[in-house]
């Protein structure tokens, strides 16, 4: 049971309506003190309005918002006691890297000793001391990036909100700075929400994930949980790579049925001889991926893909294939896994 | 066949002069045609206040009165010494710069005003306020300049509707405040057009953030809004500053006979009394006073070519 101490972010029956669209629709979602979870889903499922009414740029048609314990539902982004990063870092251009971590603390009117000291204290944990007169313009996107989580975190919020933080940057530098982001929310132990669609990224920062859909959300769980036992069907072809048939699973083979089967791709085991529980197939078409090759089989009851890394048959080839594990969904809810 | 690096660098050098010159070539004709229908015609006045009166000056010296003709090389003062000595110019003077002042800053009140109002609150009023300042950009000056001496002549709307009411309400015709009152209405939708722009073109993202740090709305203004439409507000500061130091029509139509601005008087010196090296003189003294107030301008340019990395 949650306690007060413990309590990060309650979203409770939150309703929002834009345009004559709901946008979001009655969505529960509790946050623990310390921890990071990620809203994860397309474009237009909802997750960055979820975010903007957490942070108070929105106010829900229905529902309660609590940080920390205290309502903030009908209070102003300036008076929540939440920080924003936002997508295209929003530094403002006329001032310097320290003006700008500087401006939350200079709102609050602190000593000008004190905000020195705290403004010193945020950079260096995003190590950009060398940084502090340079203008945004001046610096990388990588940089802009950590001075904008150096401004949200001089404020010491209760609640750290990420919108879409890294989709601006490279793909080698997104991996650094998504790290970097997870070793700082780790240590300062600071309540965190990032929005993302990139489910790489909420996979490998996160300590829970809530994939939506709709405005409303599909799971919420851990990111193991989430990809091995994918609540939906929805969730399953969202979260990671999926061979979907229709028709009854039994004793690993494919029959008639209206079952939605959802194979993983590295739960199709390959090999050239004969294995237990193995079954005759054709190699159509095997696809270079880096440090895995995408192998394209058809079996006799089935047609799937499978992710290879040793063994590496060729087009043609004759093999032997086994389903480690399927999930079967009924009414796009899973049943069971087998 | 595919080009080497080399080669490709190699034909980028070869055809940069080529480029230039074609470049050049085309900037030439409008920048002979500045200099030769602005740049001579100043050069020639300029020479012309100095008492330089053979050559292109030579007929307009024969007409006019009171000319003084140059007793060194380098010309003489005497035309710049009868308008400085002249009450009447000390008064125009005074009189135009602070129309300029006080309808400058009004007009940039205003649109700041609606500006930051259209910016940070929106909707259905906004909209119809920014639309309605733009209306005196479709009325003629001369028209404006009429309808507002009808309005609050003696016997104008103004007066006519207090006067119902038992109320006195003063005539404004040909006061210093009817030239500000028109100046105004020339001015606003031009500095509104330029104010709302630049703070229009300032994403949400970095006024959410301000918020979110916990600024109040009139903090936002100082600290964000007002710094980042900076250049623009200048731009429209110096360019209504400029246009009302040297308006004619409004101050013509408007104003008192004395002391009027500069405008007019220049109109009277060189017209009505005569003179036109003193009249010159004065355009010059404008023009001082208006590349003072361009510095400004030139300082926001610059300031906004930084800004954006351009130098």
């Amino acid at each position: 049971m949650t306690t007060p101490s413990d309590e990060g972010l309650i979203l409770h029956g939150l309703s929002k309506i834009l345009g004559g669209r709901t946008i979001i629709d009655n969505l529960d979602l509790t946050v623990h003190k310390g921890e990071m979870v990620s809203l994860l889903g397309p474009s237009g499922c909802g997750k960055t309005t979820t975010l903007r009414m957490i942070a108070g740029f929105l106010i829900p048609d229905q529902g309660h918002i609590t940080i920390a314990g205290k309502d903030v539902t009908e209070l102003g982004p300036e008076k929540r006691p939440s920080a924003m990063v936002f997508q295209n870092y929003a530094l403002w251009p006329h001032m310097s890297v320290f003006k700008n971590v500087a401006y939350p603390l200079k709102v609050r009117k602190l000593a000008h000793a004190e905000i020195e000291r705290r403004v010193h204290e945020a950079l260096e944990l995003v190590n950009l001391m060398h940084h502090k007169d340079s203008r945004p313009s001046q610096i990388s996107g990588g940089e802009q990036q950590r001075v904008a989580l150096a401004r949200a975190l001089v404020q010491e919020p209760d609640i750290l909100l990420l919108d879409e933080p890294l989709s601006n940057l490279d793909a080698k530098l997104r991996v650094k700075v998504r790290e970097d982001i997870r070793e700082l929310q780790r240590r300062l132990n600071i309540t965190t929400v990032i929005v993302t669609h990139d489910q790489d990224e909420a996979l490998s920062i996160s300590d829970r994930i809530a994939v939506m859909n709709g405005g409303k959300i599909e799971q919420f769980t851990t990111p193991q949980e989430l990809y091995d036992r994918p609540a939906t069907e929805y969730v399953a072809n969202f979260i990671g790579s999926l061979n979907r048939v229709e028709g009854s699973y039994n004793d690993g083979l494919v029959g008639a049925g209206t079952d939605a089967i959802g194979i993983r791709p590295e739960d199709v085991y390959f090999s050239h001889n004969e294995i237990p529980g193995g079954h005759r197939a054709t190699v159509e078409l095997v696809v270079p991926r880096g440090h895995f090759y995408e192998v394209y089989l058809k079996r006799e009851d089935v047609a799937l893909r499978a992710f290879v890394s040793s063994d590496i048959p060729k087009h043609g080839d004759i093999g032997y294939v086994r389903i480690n594990k399927a999930l079967i969904y009924q009414n796009g809810h899973l049943v069971r896994s087998a | 066949m595919s080009l080497t690096s080399s080669k490709v660098e190699s034909l980028e050098a070869k055809s940069a002069p080529r480029l230039s010159l074609l470049g050049f070539t085309m900037a030439l004709p409008p920048v002979l045609l500045v200099v030769a229908f602005v740049g001579l015609p100043i050069l020639i006045g300029f020479t012309f206040s100095l008492g330089f009166t053979s050559g292109p000056n030579r007929v307009v010296s024969l007409i006019g009165q009171q000319i003084h003709s140059k007793d060194h090389w380098w010309g003489t003062f005497a035309a710049y010494r009868d308008v400085i000595h002249d009450a009447r110019f000390a008064g125009d003077l005074i009189l135009t710069l602070v129309v300029t002042a006080i309808s400058t800053s009004l007009v940039l009140a205003m649109s700041l005003g609606i500006g930051v109002y259209q910016r940070m609150v929106g909707g259905r009023i906004a909209s119809i306020m920014s639309t309605l300042t733009l209306v005196p950009l479709f009325v003629p000056v001369v028209i404006s300049s009429w309808a507002i001496h009808t309005f609050y002549s003696g016997d104008g709307f103004m007066r006519t509707v207090f006067h119902h009411f038992g109320i006195n309400f003063p005539t404004l015709t040909s006061t210093t405040a009817a030239i500000v009152i028109g100046t105004i209405w020339t001015s606003l939708p031009f500095a509104i057009l330029m104010v709302t722009s630049g703070f229009q073109s300032i994403p949400d993202a970095l006024i959410e953030t301000a918020q979110d740090a916990g600024a109040g709305f009139f903090r936002i203004v100082r600290t964000i809004l007002i710094p980042l439409a900076l250049t623009p507000i200048i731009i429209a500061a110096t360019f209504t500053a400029i246009g009302i130091l040297g308006s004619f029509t409004i101050p013509y139509f408007l104003g008192p006979n004395q002391p009027t601005m500069l405008g007019v008087e220049i109109s009277n010196f060189f017209g009505s009394y005569n003179r036109p090296q003193q009249s010159i003189v004065m355009a010059f003294i404008v023009f001082m006073a208006a590349s003072g107030i361009a510095v400004a301008y030139i300082w926001a340019n610059v300031r906004s070519a930084k800004q954006s990395g351009r130098i």
